[in-house]
């Protein structure tokens, strides 16, 4: 932890930086609500307008994506280090490249964020304490856009278009050998979990069912309209940890 | 999601503020309870092989800091859990895990971690029936930045590619003094002694079952 006067010169900075920092807007929803199209389509207009924008995918950080893909592959990893495997993910991305982006002024997309976790690993039988916990000290997104549908939509979508895979499927929990049956089963666990989450946390929630076009149209104008959640009341102890750990010339 | 369930085994978990003085100091137990006819198992650091991958994937990129180093360490003891300790102790033997908890806490707290932070990461792992302390023995010496010694002397080398190099000195002291506090608990402190006063304690208080005769069983041949 830094020393009081150091913590008073970062508090500083951090205040300081609140006006020309980045918008981190985070895509949530189960899986086939079309996070990606949107987000895909989100990054164009910005960049169209002259924003510099940086995307980042969950569980893609170059240092622990080869770990968890050779362990799902052979299905080896229990509930917790699961978990905790894909914490070791966002920790990464948070450090090296959300918080350089943001603190630089870019915008950032996040293609799932800290709510995937919670809700996958809750659906799981995890604690959401101790997730909450393992994630902190948390870097709360500034707009949160949760593609809602049921789980049955969600079952459709996926079902035209791939098998589920072993882990996605949830059948690491639900122990049945049909990725298909297994996926039905998780899937309800997962939506009841986002519900809440979007209750508690206050996502802006968009209809997955409507047109594309539609969508897009509803995500330009929520981030047309969103507002910084200012670092210092939300995110002051993960921006302060950076900071310190990155040695940032203008700490 | 803390681990509540009473174990019919023994665990004994062994921390200290050195890789290599922590496994000699858990070899030191295990012989010592095989010699007085108690079979235990032992439990390493890096049993998941992921500290082995992460140096390897991170050779150019150090970009790491101390919070993802203990996620790594909470993952990995989630893996010696399942596959190392938990059937030992489910199946009433004797475990010995070198390191364990303590170690991750103090090193994290040596690097501004909070040690409630950290506590309660590894809330998921069972308490330690008894709990041992290795002490450094060669304390005038820096540690060996090598990634394959112990959890300190790995952290210290991924973070002092992107930290000051005092960073593992401070860590270090901190570490120790960290350790030394007992939490309410008896550590015994892995002299000859130490070791001894262990083996002992397990073997006043293990169930019967777990002796193994050192000689051939009367009705062997029934």
């Amino acid at each position: 932890m830094p020393r009081p006067s150091n913590a008073r010169k970062l508090r500083k900075l951090i205040a300081e930086r609140e006006k020309s920092r980045g918008l981190l807007i985070a895509f949530e929803g189960p899986d086939g609500s079309g996070k990606t199209t949107q987000h895909k389509l989100l990054k164009r207009w910005l960049e169209s307008q002259d924003h510099e924008v940086v995307s980042t995918r969950w569980a893609s950080s170059a240092l622990v994506k080869p770990m968890l893909k050779v362990r799902k592959k052979i299905r080896t990893l229990s509930v917790e280090e699961y978990s905790l495997l894909h914490a070791v993910d966002f920790r990464h991305r948070i450090e090296t490249s959300i918080l350089p982006a943001l603190w630089s002024g870019k915008t950032v997309l996040a293609d799932r964020y800290l709510f995937t976790a919670l809700a996958r690993d809750a659906a799981r039988g995890l604690d959401l304490d101790w997730l909450l916990h393992a994630y902190s000290p948390l870097l709360w997104p500034d707009l949160v856009i949760y593609f809602s549908m049921t789980p049955e939509d969600s079952r459709r979508r996926i079902a035209s278009a791939r098998a589920p895979r072993f882990y996605e499927a949830g059948q690491d929990v639900t122990g049945i050998d049909d990725p298909l049956a297994s996926y039905s089963r998780f899937i309800d666990r997962v939506v009841t979990e986002y519900d809440n989450l979007s209750v508690v946390f206050q996502f802006v929630t968009v209809d997955a069912g409507e047109a594309v076009y539609r969508q897009h149209t509803r995500v330009r104008e929520l981030v047309e309209k969103a507002e910084k959640r200012p670092w210092m009341t939300f995110s002051e102890e993960a921006v302060q940890e950076w900071l310190i750990k990155s040695n940032t010339p203008d700490a | 999601m803390a681990d509540q369930v009473k174990y019919p085994g023994r665990l004994i978990t062994v921390d200290g503020s050195r890789g290599k003085d922590t496994a000699a100091a858990a070899d030191a137990i295990v012989e010592r309870m095989r010699g007085s006819g108690v079979e235990c198992a032992i439990s390493r650091w890096d049993a998941s092989g992921l500290f082995g991958e992460l140096a390897a994937t991170a050779r150019g990129d150090r970009n790491i800091s101390m919070r993802t180093l203990a996620l790594v360490y909470a993952s990995d003891l989630a893996f010696r859990l399942r596959w190392e300790i938990r059937p030992v102790l489910e199946a009433g033997g004797v475990v010995v895990a070198a390191p364990y908890i303590e170690t991750p806490i103090a090193f994290g707290a040596g690097c501004g971690l909070s040690e409630e932070w950290t506590r309660q990461l590894l809330r998921f792992a069972p308490p330690a029936d008894v709990r041992g302390r290795a002490d450094e023995r060669k304390l005038d010496r820096p540690w060996k930045r090598r990634t394959d010694r112990g959890f300190p002397e790995y952290c210290a080398m991924m973070l002092d590619a992107s930290a000051p190099r005092t960073l593992s000195k401070r860590a270090r002291h901190e570490m120790m003094r960290m350790l030394d506090q007992a939490r309410g608990r008896k550590i015994f402190t892995l002299s000859d002694k130490g070791v001894d006063a262990i083996a002992k304690a397990i073997t006043d208080n293990r169930p019967g079952a777990l002796r193994r005769s050192a000689s051939r069983p009367r009705n062997a041949r029934k």
